[in-house]
This record gives structure tokens, C-alpha cells and sequence, in this order.
């Protein structure tokens, strides 16, 4: 479909009929042969009778995914509530799991909008570029974390500190 | 007295008479009958035709449509249509335009031909009631987010392909011996709110995800209906149907937005059938 995507956007329709694409990828007609229709429609992946096709099968993308997400999300409400409770100079591990989960939560859902927006099918460069910096990000913030929890006061009483500045 | 009496019975007779007569008489015969008052409301319709209007087709060059996509206006007589905007459809078809261009065929809601966006709200045009405040205009544009065809009629080909796609009918290695596949009343159960989706994509086509990634996202409609086939008790290939969807594109797409039920003109419910999968696949 990406390819088909920037053929559509790009090439000027005559090109499209002299490629080679016009043999694995069905122009649906108009009633006359004469007038292709092109214009504004969508270029299909095989003939109109045929199903689309599904990507390869992977829980790790799938269900396994979906369901860490789940499980995290609903684990970050009693952990907050934990970090109000408790302090996290007494607790650290608990302010530095905290901090973690937190930084794992934002990723998946960055890299949500990213998949929703800017998939490598439809930006073949763009794409993989944000994917890799959002990467680096998330990577650059854990350290970050892990420094501040170590040698500073740590996340829960910065939190605090800022609540009662 | 005799002449008193004879004109009595006149008198008798020709109210008599008169009382039969006053059902048929000339005043009511003539009477006009009770003129509706004119409501006048105007409707703002999508057009736009690929190669331009039927009338004046511009086929020299179908590559550049001859005209941009705009809102043409109708003024109709609410009092001289029907209740539904379908109606209204038909009769600006029939009396004032006839190269408007649209889908519909029952016309009460079993065939869902006629999905379209009216007033910001994708539903069957046949089961919308004109909102017959006529200080106010009515829009009506195709579903969004699609291919068009011409004027109201999206191209729904990927839609039906998607559909296709998840084997929307029943697979069993192991029929009965003898006679139908038995099922108990609570298996039937699960299929109830499923089995009445007409596939019109009013839902698809309402969620912000498949207006995203149409290609290779199911969307709601599609995914109600695979999730109606994995929960038949009598289908055998469930294990197969919920493997296809283990991807982060198929299903997973979905964000539970909820446009999708909230739209239903079936007053179905796809986001709890997609909510079922994504449980069914994360127990599995």
C-alpha cells in the first residue's frame, strides 16, 4: 500500500498505467476501459474479490502487548497511591519503580501516536526516524531517573517538594 | 288544522331531508380541503462528481474533475415530505435535481444502503427524522474519511474486502453425525447484538483509527463480525480467527474511542464485541 500511497500522490496518472505495477495492483475501472479510474480513488491490493490480507501473526505485538499495557496502567493507581502515603527517601526502590513504570507507561503510548501517525508503510524514513529518537528518549529518561533517584532526592519528594512550593 | 298539519309534516320531512343532504352537500363538496402551511427548510447536499456532471461530462479529461467538491442547497416543502431524510432525498431527486446522486434501496433500515453523514452524524439517512426547526439548514455529506464515488456514494470496496477478509462464514471440521449443528440457548445468546449488523460502516467510518489507517485496520464493523464467528459455539476456527488479529494493526488499532457505538444506527455495540477479543486473545 505505501508504495501504491505514493504512486497515487506523486506520479502523474499516465505513468501509473505504462508501470509495471498496474499488473499486481488492480486500477478499478469505470465502466468504459477507456476512462481508468484513477482520479481521487484508492489503488487496491489485488482484485476487488480479494480479502485483504492480514500482517504476520505476533503475540509480542498483539495480545502480549496489550495486556503488559493493561496490567501496568491499572498497577500505576495503587503504586501513586503508595508514593502519597510513603516517602520515597525511606522507600527507594519503590520510588525508583515508580519512576520506571511511569517512563515505560509514556513510552507505549508515544509509540502509539506514532504508530497510528507516522507508520513506516506511509513514511518509510520519517517514521522509523521518530520511532528511534522516541527510543533514545525514553532511554536518555531512565538513566536520567535513575541518576536523580541515586544522587538527588528522588522523583516522589521532588513531586512533593514542587506540591508545596 | 289539516293544512297546520300538512305543513308540519312538510316541515318534518324537509328537515329530514335536509339532515341526510348535509353530507353531500355542495358546500362541503366544494369546501377546499385544509391547506398545509409551507415549511420551507433547506438542506446543504455534497457534491461532487469525478468526471464531472452527468449532464455536462467533461470526459475529455476524467484525470482533473471540472469541479471542486462543494455544499449545494435545496429549499424543500417540509409539509409536502415525509418524516425521514431519505424522503427528503428522493424528492429533491424527483422534483428538483435530478443528478443528485445517492444510495438507497428498503428504505426502513434493514439494508444500510443509504450511511451517510447527516448533521455531523453518519447514520442511515431512512431512519433520520428531518429536524423540522427550519430556521436551520440540515448538511448531509457522504461517510467520511472515504474514497467518493460521486456526490453521496463512497467507494466501500476496501470495506467489503476487509470483511471478506475474516471469513465471515461457518467452518467446521467436524459436522454432526446427522442433522444441524445443536446449540444451547446461552450460545445462542452470545450472538444476539452481533448477527443484526447490515454492514452499512456507519461505525467504521465514524472511528478516528480507521480514517488513519483504513488499509490495514479492520474497523469496528468488521471486527464485530469476526468477533461474531469466534464466538459461535458451532464455528471450529476460532483458534485460526484469533491468531490473524495477533498484530499491533488488525485489532489493535483500536483506541476504544467509542464512536463507534455511539453512532450505530442499529444501536449495536462494536467497541464491547472488539473489548471481548482483545480479552478472549489476552486469556488465551
Amino acid at each position: 500500500m505505501s508504495s501504491s500511497l505514493i504512486l497515487r500522490s506523486t506520479l502523474p496518472k499516465a505513468l501509473i498505467k505504462r508501470s509495471l505495477f498496474h499488473s499486481s495492483t488492480q486500477i478499478r475501472q469505470a465502466t468504459s476501459d477507456r476512462f481508468a479510474y484513477v482520479a481521487g480513488g484508492p489503488i487496491y491490493r489485488g482484485t476487488v474479490n480479494d480479502p485483504t490480507t492480514f500482517p504476520p501473526s505476533s503475540k509480542t505485538h498483539g495480545s502480549y502487548h496489550w495486556a503488559f499495557e493493561r496490567l501496568l496502567s491499572a498497577a500505576l493507581v495503587p503504586m501513586t497511591a503508595t508514593a502519597f502515603a510513603t516517602s520515597g527517601t525511606n522507600y527507594p526502590l519503590l520510588d525508583g519503580i515508580l519512576g520506571l513504570s511511569l517512563i515505560i507507561h509514556s513510552h507505549i503510548g508515544f509509540d502509539s501516536s506514532v504508530v497510528d501517525y507516522l507508520h513506516p508503510r506511509k513514511f518509510p524514513v520519517f517514521g522509523p526516524t521518530v520511532k528511534w529518537t522516541l527510543r533514545a528518549a525514553t532511554v536518555g529518561t531512565m538513566v536520567g531517573v535513575y541518576q536523580f533517584n541515586t544522587n538527588d532526592i528522588g522523583l516522589t519528594e521532588l513531586i512533593a517538594k514542587v506540591w508545596t512550593a | 288544522m289539516s293544512v297546520l298539519n300538512q305543513a308540519a309534516r312538510r316541515l318534518a320531512k324537509a328537515s329530514i331531508i335536509d339532515v341526510r343532504s348535509f353530507a353531500t352537500s355542495v358546500r362541503r363538496l366544494q369546501a377546499e380541503p385544509l391547506q398545509k402551511p409551507v415549511l420551507n427548510k433547506e438542506f446543504k447536499i455534497y457534491r461532487w462528481a469525478s468526471f464531472g456532471s452527468p449532464c455536462r461530462p467533461t470526459f475529455e479529461n476524467p484525470d482533473e474533475p471540472a469541479k471542486k467538491p462543494n455544499l449545494q442547497s435545496y429549499t424543500i416543502d417540509l409539509n409536502q415530505t415525509g418524516p425521514m431524510v431519505l424522503d427528503a432525498l428522493i424528492k429533491i431527486k424527483n422534483e428538483i435535481d435530478p443528478t443528485l446522486t445517492f444510495r438507497r434501496s428498503c428504505r426502513e433500515g434493514i439494508c444500510g444502503s443509504c450511511a451517510m453523514n447527516i448533521n455531523g452524524q453518519n447514520t442511515l439517512a431512512c431512519l433520520c427524522r428531518i429536524d423540522r426547526d427550519a430556521s436551520k439548514d440540515s448538511k448531509i455529506y457522504p461517510l467520511p474519511h472515504m474514497y467518493i464515488v460521486k456526490d453521496l456514494v463512497p467507494d466501500l470496496t476496501q470495506f467489503y474486502k476487509q470483511y471478506k477478509s475474516i471469513q465471515p462464514y461457518l467452518q467446521n471440521d467436524n459436522p454432526p453425525e446427522k442433522g444441524e449443528f445443536l446449540q444451547s440457548q446461552e450460545d445462542r445468546r452470545k450472538l444476539d447484538g452481533l448477527y443484526e449488523c447490515i454492514l452499512c460502516a456507519c461505525c467504521s467510518t465514524s472511528c478516528p483509527s480507521y480514517w488513519w489507517n483504513q488499509d490495514e485496520y479492520l474497523g469496528p464493523a468488521t471486527l464485530m463480525q469476526a468477533y461474531r464467528w469466534i464466538a459461535d459455539s458451532r464455528d471450529g476456527n476460532s483458534a485460526k480467527r484469533k491468531e490473524y488479529l495477533q498484530n499491533e494493526l488488525s485489532m489493535y488499532r483500536c483506541h476504544t474511542i467509542f464512536n463507534c457505538s455511539r453512532t450505530c444506527p442499529k444501536g449495536l455495540n462494536p467497541a464491547a464485541a472488539i473489548a471481548k477479543i482483545k480479552l478472549d486473545l489476552a486469556a488465551d
